[in-house]
């Protein structure tokens, strides 16, 4: 065993039921105030919740809410085209989840929801982005349980990731993907909110 | 209101200078005397040109009415310092009449080489704020805070300016490596500046709002003026110089700042 029992001790309480559709879930109404982000986060999870949270695991929290509310919007702007055939469609729908009020808009390249193999390269990007910055986020939080939730989220997306890549034509194992600093992430970003 | 606490309430909202206002001394007859934001020096003046101006850091400006001076409407660059004013009944109730966003501006030579918010945090970089008083200083540590960055950036800050334009003259002169300014205050240098983005996940809410000085001896002309920039006509030109609109805008029924709306 590599755990010891004092580390087993101290392991934080997750919860079991995390699933991608309870964080966007969560995420969704923590968006209409990205300043309760954290909150949204934390309550993933037990003791991170009931103590403050450091400042710079706030600002990775608000920046993973914002990709994950990015991506509520683009799943269903994606759906509504309609241009997504059968297994992009089983994808996108994956991720649709009803979105809170949020202050941010988001930009797209043109041509975005034009044809199905547009969507499927926006939706390859963007996961990429995601994958990027969870596994940076792993890295860059501070909190325990804020860790270990990244990597689990940072897991998921990487399946979406594959998966697209598959639809794609695409090696879903090309490589190892580069974990993304906060700032790498946020520029990122930028590109697809104002 | 005795004069304590009209000194107790210039002490709150300033922490600042208590300077003479340019407000001129006869408030009871045409033009009608504006206190504002620094950052509506270019678009009030486009709404309506006719009547008086006084710009600067909203926070000294409401200590300032708080002392006595002889302003007939109140514009501030949030909605707090009205409500602190219209709670201690020198305003009449505020209605906020736009927005705004922030973002960092560099002097067009960009010395210090600085590309996003994150290089602020680089030895040796020196960043222009305005202080915590006056709101775009108040909505810098915001964002600085919400992007977990503040302790960093704020060891770089080589001054701390009384209002908004005073942080750009700064930058724009080269006097300083960056600084956060308003999106419509960059616009007026578009020449000299590189403005950079804040991210859209740490901007903070930037609402504007304004109101009728309770004591204004000409209220009929200082209501005119509010509603005139809350017309359409007054919308088009705040969107001509780049402010936003309010969310959900209901005609006729502007969205009303209460005490507890920062």
């Amino acid at each position: 065993m590599w755990r010891s029992s004092t580390r087993r001790a101290e392991a934080p309480p997750i919860s079991p039921s995390l699933t991608r559709a309870t964080l966007l879930s969560r995420a969704a109404k923590g968006g209409a105030a990205i300043a309760v982000a954290g909150s949204a986060l934390g309550r993933l999870v037990g003791t991170a919740a009931a103590d403050p949270l450091p400042d710079g695991d706030l600002a990775y929290a608000r920046l993973l809410v914002t990709t994950e509310l990015l991506a509520i919007d683009f799943y269903s702007r994606a759906l509504a085209a309609g241009r997504a055939g059968p297994r992009l469609a089983k994808h996108l729908r994956l991720g649709q989840t009803p979105a809170g009020a949020s202050d941010i808009t988001y930009l797209y390249p043109r041509g975005t929801f034009a044809k199905e193999g547009a969507i499927a390269a926006f939706a390859l990007t963007l996961e990429n982005l995601m994958v990027g910055a969870y596994l940076g986020a792993v890295d860059g939080i501070q909190t325990p349980p804020l860790k270990v939730v990244a990597a689990r989220i940072g897991a998921s997306e990487a399946q979406h990731l594959a998966y697209l890549a598959t639809i794609k034509g695409l090696a879903s194992f090309e490589a190892f993907p580069n974990p993304l600093t906060i700032q790498q992430a946020s520029n990122a970003l930028d590109a697809y909110t104002a | 209101m005795s004069k304590r606490s009209l000194a107790l309430i210039a002490a709150l909202l300033l922490g600042a200078s208590l300077g003479s206002g340019g407000a001129s001394a006869g408030s009871t007859l045409q033009p009608i005397t504006v206190f504002a934001a620094a950052s509506l020096t270019d678009v009030f003046p486009a709404i309506d040109r006719h009547e008086t101006y006084s710009f600067g850091g909203s926070n000294t400006l409401a200590a300032q009415i708080a002392q006595g001076a002889p302003a007939d409407v109140f514009a501030a660059a949030n909605t707090a310092i009205p409500a602190a004013l219209y709670a201690a009944g020198l305003v009449e109730k505020p209605v906020a009449f736009t927005r705004n966003t922030l973002v960092l501006v560099v002097p067009r030579s960009n010395p210090a080489g600085i590309h996003s918010v994150y290089d602020l945090e680089n030895p040796g970089v020196t960043v222009d704020v305005a202080a915590p008083q006056v709101p775009v200083g108040a909505y810098t540590l915001q964002v600085l805070k919400q992007m977990g960055i503040e302790q960093q950036v704020l060891a770089n800050v080589a001054s701390e300016e009384t209002d908004v334009r005073s942080v750009l003259a700064k930058v724009q002169l080269g006097q300083a490596d960056a600084g956060f300014v308003y999106a419509t205050d960059a616009k007026t240098v578009a020449g000299d500046v590189t403005v950079l983005k804040v991210p859209a996940w740490a901007q903070p809410k930037v609402t504007y709002a304004m109101a009728v000085v309770t004591r204004s001896r000409n209220q009929a002309a200082a209501k005119a003026f509010v509603a005139k920039v809350l017309s359409k006509a007054g919308q088009r030109v705040l969107a001509r110089y780049g402010f936003l609109p309010l969310p959900q805008p209901v005609p006729g029924k502007p969205a009303m700042v209460g005490a507890a709306d920062t």
